[in-house]
């Protein structure tokens, strides 16, 4: 009998092994353990051994009968495997394709809504100009080195009788006495973003680039507004915890003339080894120079204004954590970057 | 210290200087000393010298609250000749306006002392021999450039100063030939011969040497616009050039050639000294400056006490008067050419009261009106459809070269180089650039730019258009003109395609988009590539397009729908098939399904706006699309 329950059991693990579905699993199941099963059967048949090897079969029916239960069991599982009812909820999803909007023109909305948030019109204006917008009404020397071909690109075109040579404009400036002759009458509140072209080309500078201007001119205009609207914008584009500082400088056409630093993130003010003595440099701005006004056909003894210019690159490459360091780093066409942001 | 006297700490005088002044950009301990690195805006080159920072600290610092005082310099007093005897200048007074000089004799050209060394070294000069030393030194400190000759080697045939012809030719004192372009200030000896380009760089021909026993020191304050012309055209950006090209005060030039004779006898041992030359002909003229108080408050937006005002000017070296509450200044000679309008008095004041004390606050008063049928908001718009569609925006460069340029394009006189030679006329060389670089790395995206392009007008500037254009790779026809569509869709707007034959797309791969019978765009594969392309004029679009969309009704009454397989001969334009399909009375909507070879499957909405349609009535339809369908197109339906 011993025998008996040994062949069984190497039987019912073969069967069990070679089923391929849950059908023949419960098949044999019911031919094994069911109440007529062959092992149920022989259970039946115990008092035909003797009297000693009783105990020792009892066991080993007992035992058959677990291993037996125990593989079907894995045997189903394994299964329901392989017949997809298991389910991961942690497989990854199928992603869409969403495009991305260009850093810079991220930047120009966000540049451009700080602004008409306190009221100033959005423009555009010329990126080929006539030298007249871009230097001579803004005052600049007849001499001054920003007028002459290492620094300015010109047009190989013919120059106009009264206006000047034709160039691509260096600044966005240039809309500055196109905007006073539009609006007549102050009050001016402009800003115009558009692409400029200097002649340089290195980490921080590119022939092409992206400046945004603003102008105010009307009644008792001064310093004071100038240093309000800085800090406004300052505070809504990096941070409320972050200052404008303004240090004396030199446009032909603003006087007096500043440079803006914005306090460096990192140190907070204190200086570290990013900035300059705890102060990051961003742009020129200054008040309206008289013969500026004149151009603009506007009465400078009557009204002031003030004016800045910065590259739009410049600012946003200064947001904290953006880690964009090489200026030609922006206007490449590579997808793996692109897709960043 | 040598020159200011004050309490100051270095990191205290950096900080006024930045906030009041020229900025420090830097300083560092270099053993007893502090080096500051400063940048000088253009207009200040009397502050581009260790005296100048001196004078202008001396101004800055008691605003702080901290005491400072320029020390004067000891100089020896002399008398001034027109000329030698045994040496003739002959100048030009249009090219230098003001000329000194003096002959120093037995003097001993060796290596300079430790101090005059290590004071260079720091301040980026390398040290080559005294006599070369001193008149660096001179320039540092004072702020005139100066210049030494080996007396002997220029004594015959005298100075003539005069104006370069073109294709002269100099070798300079560091021994390369240079070819003058013409203009440019040179001496020449009676000969002819160039023995110096004043103001810039010397010339090996008269350069001393280890054995020079007498030398000329000189000086000469030269027309700025013609220094740095030649400066930059040859390529020589001496300090000296950097200087003499912003207009140095020549009323310098005595503290300058003081200073220098007293280093020559103190550093080469010089035991000779001759009278000091003196061509000035053509002073410059004083200006008085005339500002109300109101005005310099107005300004700042702060009120000012008059005494206060004249306080902070007098030690920048301003000569104040006050005439009631109008303010006269006289600048010094070293800022005639920078204090001329009450905007720069102005400009005095604010500064030395310092920018960080003035209040912030922002315009009250009227805004201003905002012009009708501003393109921004559109713009914006547009790119932000196309970026939900999944197009990735890029800039391109607007200069390219000639090739990518397209006909017609305006050249640059000065380019960088010949890559950005030329404005561009097209967007679509740069975008097939774009999407080149990026194959192998993606198999499949859509490129997109809004970009101007440069168009020639006669006698104008270029018309700027604002072109929108894109580019598609591993999109095949159908998907990419269907992203197109529902761009279209998104915009509210409904468009028309006609086939386009243009050369720039492959034969029969192209379309004109039109809006309300006007062309808008067009679309197609580009000959000899796999890409398909676009674009649109944006301003044409925008007038196209409604700012605001519609509403539609919904019907109360459900749309029955069909899918049917039309077989239809070659050639069938889809488009037009689907249109006339349309046009059928209660077929509310058709689009294509599956292709198959020639049999092509659409979905068909029958809708009565008025009731529901019951399955007799849809028969109906269905027979007129039948009969349409075989008329127009001879098409039939597929079992």
């Amino acid at each position: 009998m011993k025998d008996e329950i040994t062949n069984l059991r190497a039987q019912v693990m073969a069967q069990i092994e070679a089923s391929s579905d849950l059908g023949d699993l419960e098949n044999i199941r019911a031919d094994y353990l069911g109440k007529n099963g062959k092992l149920t059967k022989l259970v039946k048949r115990i008092n035909e051994v003797s009297k000693e090897e009783k105990k020792e079969v009892g066991i080993l029916i007992n035992e058959t009968k677990n291993t037996i239960s125990t593989i079907l069991v894995e045997q189903k599982n394994r299964l329901k495997e392989t017949s997809r009812e298991w389910f991961d909820p942690t497989i990854p999803g199928k992603r869409l394709g969403v495009g991305s909007l260009h850093l810079m023109t991220q930047a120009i909305e966000e540049v451009a809504k700080i602004f008409t948030e306190i009221g100033f019109v959005r423009m555009r204006y010329p990126e080929v100009e006539w030298d007249y917008f871009a230097f001579e009404s803004l005052n600049f020397d007849r001499d001054h080195p920003a007028r002459d071909e290492w620094e300015t690109f010109f047009v190989d075109a013919s120059a106009h009788p009264k206006l000047g040579k034709m160039l691509l404009t260096p600044h966005t400036s240039n809309g500055q006495v196109r905007e006073m002759l539009r609006v007549k009458t102050p009050p001016v509140r402009m800003i115009n973003i558009a692409k400029c072209y200097r002649r340089q080309s290195d980490a921080s500078h590119y022939p092409m680039f992206h400046q945004f201007e603003g102008l105010v001119v009307d009644e008792g205009i001064s310093i004071a507004h100038l240093k309000g609207t800085v800090d406004y914008f300052m505070r809504k584009f990096y941070g409320e915890n972050r200052r404008a500082r303004l240090r004396p400088y030199n446009f032909p056409f603003t006087e007096p003339s500043f440079e803006i630093d914005v306090s460096c993130d990192i140190c907070n003010g204190k200086g570290c080894k990013v900035c300059k003595e705890g102060w990051l440099e961003l742009g020129g701005a200054g008040m309206v120079h008289p013969n500026v006004l004149k151009h603009g056909g506007i009465d400078p003894t009557k009204y002031s204004g003030f004016a800045f210019g910065w590259g739009v690159e410049r600012v946003m490459m200064m947001k904290p954590g953006l880690g964009i360091n090489d200026l030609r780093t922006i206007y490449s066409s590579d997808l793996r970057y692109l897709k960043q942001f | 210290m040598e020159h200011l006297e004050t309490k100051a700490t270095p990191a205290k005088v950096a900080e006024a200087l930045s906030l009041c002044g020229p900025s420090v950009e830097r300083m560092e301990a270099r053993g007893k000393d502090w080096v500051y690195d400063i940048e000088v805006t253009t207009n200040r080159v009397d502050a581009m010298s260790v005296r100048g920072i001196a004078r202008e600290a001396a101004a800055i610092l008691p605003m702080f609250g901290i005491k400072a005082k320029m020390k004067p310099l000891k100089l020896i007093s002399q008398k001034f000749v027109k000329n030698y005897s045994d040496f003739t200048i002959k100048n030009d007074p249009k090219l230098i306006q003001r000329i000194m000089g003096v002959v120093v004799e037995d003097i001993q050209n060796w290596k300079s002392p430790e101090w005059m060394t290590r004071r260079l070294t720091t301040s980026g000069i390398r040290s080559l021999n005294s006599v070369v030393d001193i008149t660096n030194y001179v320039m540092t400190e004072i702020g005139h450039p100066t210049h030494v000759f080996d007396f002997d080697k220029i004594i015959t045939g005298g100075f003539n100063i005069r104006e370069s012809k073109k294709g002269e030719r100099i070798v300079s004192l560091d021994n390369k030939e240079y070819a003058l372009s013409g203009g440019d200030i040179v001496i020449a000896r009676d000969s002819g011969e160039i023995i110096d380009l004043p103001g810039i760089m010397g010339t090996k021909n008269s350069v001393v040497s280890e054995s020079t026993k007498r030398v000329l020191f000189f000086l000469d304050n030269n027309d700025p616009v013609k220094i740095r012309r030649t400066s930059m055209s040859l390529g020589i950006r001496t300090v000296a050039a950097t200087l003499n090209e912003k207009g140095v005060d020549p009323y310098l030039g005595e503290t300058a050639i003081l200073r220098g004779i007293e280093l020559f006898s103190e550093v080469c041992g010089a035991k000779k000294i001759r009278t000091i030359i003196d061509i000035f002909p053509k002073k410059p003229v004083m200006i008085k400056v005339k500002v109300e108080k109101e005005f310099i408050e107005s300004r700042l937006g702060i009120g000012l006490s008059k005494t206060a005002i004249v306080k902070m000017l007098n030690p920048l070296g301003l000569v104040t008067t006050w005439r009631g509450n109008v303010l006269e200044v006289t600048p010094p000679s070293f800022r005639i050419s920078d204090i001329r309008i009450p905007e720069d008095v102005v400009e005095e004041v604010a500064r030395i009261y310092g920018y960080h004390n003035l209040p912030s606050r922002l315009m009250a008063g009227e805004l201003p009106k905002k012009p009708l049928n501003m393109p921004f908001k559109f713009e914006y718009q547009v790119k932000q459809i196309l970026q939900g569609l999944g197009g990735n925006e890029v800039y391109t460069e607007s200069l390219v070269r000639q090739n990518m340029a397209g006909k017609n394009a305006l050249a640059l006189a000065n380019p960088l180089g010949e890559d950005t030679g030329y404005l561009r006329t097209s967007l679509m060389p740069s975008l097939i650039k774009a999407a080149r670089g990026n194959v192998g790395n993606f198999d499949k995206y859509h490129l997109f730019e809004m970009a101007n392009v440069y168009l020639v007008q006669k006698n104008n500037l270029p018309c700027e258009k604002r072109l929108l254009a894109g580019i598609f790779y591993g999109y095949d026809w159908r998907s990419a003109k269907g992203i197109v569509e529902t761009f279209f869709e998104e915009l509210g707007t409904k468009v028309n395609v006609s086939v386009l034959n243009d050369g720039k797309y492959e034969v029969n791969k192209a379309i004109t988009f039109s809006m309300k019978g006007e062309k808008v765009g067009q679309f197609g594969v580009i000959l000899g590539t796999e890409f398909i392309y676009y674009v649109f004029e944006a301003d044409v679009l925008r007038a196209k397009c409604s700012a605001v969309k519609q509403y539609k009704p919904i019907s109360k009454y459900p749309a029955q729908i069909e899918d049917i397989t039309f077989v239809l001969p070659q050639k069938t334009l889809i488009n037009d098939f689907i249109d006339s399909v349309k046009t059928v009375k209660f077929v509310e909507k058709v689009e294509l399904g599956t292709i198959y070879q020639n049999a092509y499957t659409f979905r068909v909405w029958y809708q009565n706006p008025k009731k529901t349609l019951d399955n007799k009535e849809v028969l109906k339809i269905r027979e007129r699309i039948l009969l349409r369908v075989k008329n127009k197109f001879g098409g039939i339906i597929k079992d």
